[in-house]
């Protein structure tokens, strides 16, 4: 029988397949960035499919999911940080680490939707 | 309130000429419910309008699915991740779509009735009484009586089952609870008319009956264990083990070959084959919320949510216990389903909320007793140096976790206010000036019918409009939202695809008076008819009625959907196409550009001066998003 944690991390992985889209890619297949044409005619990629919620690129699907799993590994990384045996020195790289994995996922989230959706949080 | 007396109710003005039997075709636990409420008010002398009980039903269901969400998640961890979940539950996005007031449909009261079964399953499985199991299947019943949604359960609880087993917790409580539950349950379920026998022959429901199974070989076993010495049970183990093994494969083989099992129908196996419906269903894969689910409907309908549910499982297999397995197989299995189909957003939405509620309530908890850290023990002293600034780290984390839940609540309202809180069928646009313009067509046209075409008059439109044209226009139907018979709303595809005088045979041979058609393209509504048309060729090429109308006949050589110049004659000469730009060739739509530009593909059309053989035109509405055209007669002389 593979240890708890052991399931954990599968089943971590397949939350960030899953929510990266991969479902959508597989059956409406995407590009895997977007193309506009500029105005001097050359084509410029696009990384986030704007003003659709319900659609992405593969790219922008994977990116944002990986930050939903980063934000998640920094609460965990944070729960760690209470043993009373760790030595000092680990304690605080291990708090720093959680703490910029969190401020970094949620801040990343927050820009990669004011891109796809430029009326978010505006009412 | 008799579940029985619906199957005597037998609808003919839908689905003409089939006609369509109401009791055997839906799940009555919604109207049950709603006139239920409505008998014992008005019998408090409390006199409200039923219609008031239906718009209201959502919001009040979505109440006390809150309070289950606080017991279910006590129950999981702490009164503290309870209160949290319960908070998270009343407003996230992903539930509050389908529960707005006036939404009436059946997932108002089916996740009420899903968390309420889980509720009582858990205490089935904490307790082993057998009241607690009786009540998880009277919860069950409510379930089956209400979506057809209730086979994720009957298949969840047996995976539970047979996850405890494989992890070795099976216990006499487990095997009460599952008994009682899997017999009550299923005997109830088949009251419903709607589901009949199902339970006993459909694939779906086969899980469950092997875990019962399952359950009284394992109880048999450890029963015959405790009698037996270790030697004489190996023995006596190891053969019955392989002669059941060999029967049960050789029976299922047999029944599966005989026919007896029917297979997965077509809904649920795409759940489990998402390409399956794209492939071979064309009237499932079409419905727009069956499409699977980008990175950005979990964000825009979870925010903060999408964090803490890894958070959750890692609590949860910290300390795994036999409840926790059950949130932790849901979890997982929710997200799978979310991310095939848009529409099950809505089942992962409370799991997702327990989890994050049981993450914050175990970060918070853990974080706030060191806050206060001013006695310091002897004893903890050797441990001392190893803390750095422990309680302005703690008071940090807790200022970043409330952050945190301040912008998730920010944003569920915005979200609510902006995506979720509109009618669908009074539209409204911006104009430059920045006033707004309210598109009141389709009530418009309905009203139109209504008053002005003869009581007994088949209409002819699309399926996504039936039920509005049922209830406002008062009219008979060909084809409507429910979609029981795809063979009817193929034909009704073939008529839309066909050129005029081959639609004019179907429509003749269903007795169709009016066709409605919507019409996006003088005010950019990009939800029409034309945009629709290529789902319309799918399923009217998928019977055997429509085998002429092949789809790559309406696409340009190069491949491509076009309604210009360049577009293909089968498409420029179909009844669709005429139908929606009768007359349009005249119009000036935008300033700059050629009379007949269609504003939502931005083009100007290709067939613009036709005159229409066998319609004429009844209604246009003011922003001509609805048209209604009259069937003629057949000519009095012959040709």
């Amino acid at each position: 029988m593979p240890s708890p944690m052991v399931v954990f991390a599968f089943i971590l992985l397949s939350y960030f397949l899953v929510t990266g889209g991969i479902i959508y890619d597989v059956i409406v297949e995407p590009p895997s960035v977007g193309s506009t044409t500029d105005e001097h005619g050359h084509s410029r990629p696009v990384a986030f499919m704007a003003y659709r919620v319900n659609g992405q690129y593969i790219m922008e699907g994977l990116a944002s999911s990986f930050m939903f799993a980063l934000g998640g590994i920094g609460f965990i990384v944070l729960d760690q940080t209470h043993s009373p045996s760790t030595p000092r020195l680990n304690r605080i790289l291990l708090i720093i680490i959680g703490f910029a994995c969190i401020i970094i996922a949620a801040i990343a989230c927050y820009a990669f939707m004011k891109i796809k959706l430029p009326g978010y949080l505006m009412s | 309130m008799c579940v029985c007396v619906c199957v005597c109710v037998f609808d003919d003005r839908a689905w003409y000429p089939l006609g369509r039997i109401i009791g055997g075709t839906i799940y009555p636990g919604l109207m049950v419910t709603s006139a239920a409420i409505y008998h014992i008010l008005n019998w408090l002398h409390i006199s409200i309008d039923v219609r008031n009980v239906c718009v209201f039903l959502a919001p009040l269901f979505s109440s006390f699915t809150t309070i289950v969400t606080y017991h279910l998640a006590k129950e999981l961890k702490s009164p503290g991740a309870g209160l949290v979940a319960a908070v998270m539950i009343a407003i996230v996005p992903g539930y509050i779509s389908r529960s707005v007031a006036g939404s009436y449909d059946n997932e108002g009261i089916a996740i009420f009735c899903m968390l309420l079964t889980y509720y009582m399953w858990i205490k089935a499985v904490k307790t082993g009484t057998l009241f607690w199991s009786t009540m998880a299947a009277l919860a069950y019943f409510y379930m089956v009586s209400s979506w057809g949604g209730y086979v994720f359960l009957i298949n969840i609880i047996p995976l539970h089952v047979l996850t405890l087993m494989i992890t070795g917790r099976f216990s006499h409580r487990v095997y009460v609870a599952y008994s009682s539950l899997y017999v009550i349950g299923t005997i109830l379920s088949m009251q419903i008319s709607f589901v009949g026998f199902q339970p006993v022959s459909t694939s779906e429901h086969m899980g469950a009956f092997g875990v019962f199974g399952l359950c009284q070989i394992h109880a048999f076993v450890d029963y015959v264990r405790s009698h037996l010495n270790k030697n004489q049970f190996d023995t006596l183990f190891r053969a019955v083990i392989s002669t059941i093994a060999a029967a049960g494969v050789l029976t299922l083989a047999v029944l599966a070959a005989l026919g007896k099992i029917a297979p997965w129908t077509g809904r649920f196996y795409s759940l489990l084959d998402p390409s399956y419906a794209k492939n071979n269903i064309p009237i499932i894969a079409s419905v727009s919320e069956h499409q699977p689910t980008a990175w950005s409907s979990f964000y825009f309908d979870l925010q903060m949510l999408t964090f803490m549910f890894p958070v959750g499982l890692y609590f949860c297999f910290s300390n795994l216990t036999d409840e926790n397995i059950f949130i932790i197989l849901y979890g997982v299995l929710s997200i799978y389903f979310a991310g095939v189909m848009v529409r099950l957003m809505l089942v992962l939405a409370p799991v997702m909320c327990i989890l994050s509620g049981i993450a914050v309530s175990s970060l918070l908890s853990t974080y706030m007793k060191q806050i206060d850290d001013v006695k310091v023990e002897k004893k903890k002293q050797r441990f001392e140096g190893n803390y750095f600034m422990r309680s302005e780290i703690a008071t940090l984390f807790v200022c970043v976790m409330s952050v945190f839940l301040v912008m998730y609540t920010l944003h569920c309202t915005w979200v609510t206010s902006e995506a979720y809180s509109s009618p669908s069928i009074v539209l409204s646009a911006r104009g430059h000036d920045g006033s707004r313009i309210i598109f009141d067509d389709f009530r418009e046209a309905y009203y139109w019918l209504r008053h002005n075409t003869p009581e007994d008059a088949k209409v002819m439109s699309w399926w996504d409009y039936g039920y509005q044209i049922t209830a406002m226009a008062n009219r008979t139907i060909l084809v409507d939202n429910n979609t029981w018979n795809n063979t009817h709303i193929s034909r009704v595809g073939q008529a839309m695809a066909s050129s005029e005088d081959k639609a004019y045979q179907i429509m003749r041979e269903l007795d169709v008076d009016y066709v409605l058609v919507i019409f996006g393209g003088l005010t950019g509504y990009s939800s029409d008819d034309i945009n629709k048309f290529l789902w319309m060729v799918r399923i009217g090429g998928s019977t055997d009625k429509g085998t002429h109308i092949k789809e790559h006949d309406y696409y340009t050589p190069a491949g491509e959907f076009r309604v210009d110049k360049e577009g293909s004659p089968t498409l420029l000469n179909c009844l669709m196409y005429k139908m929606c730009y009768y007359r349009f060739g005249q119009v000036y739509t935008e300033g700059g550009k050629p009379p007949g530009y269609d504003r939502v593909r931005n083009v100007e059309i290709g067939n613009k001066d036709f005159e229409l053989d066998v319609l004429e035109e009844a209604y246009t509405t003011e922003h001509w998003i609805v048209r209604i055209y009259k069937v003629k007669d057949l000519p009095n002389r012959g040709a």
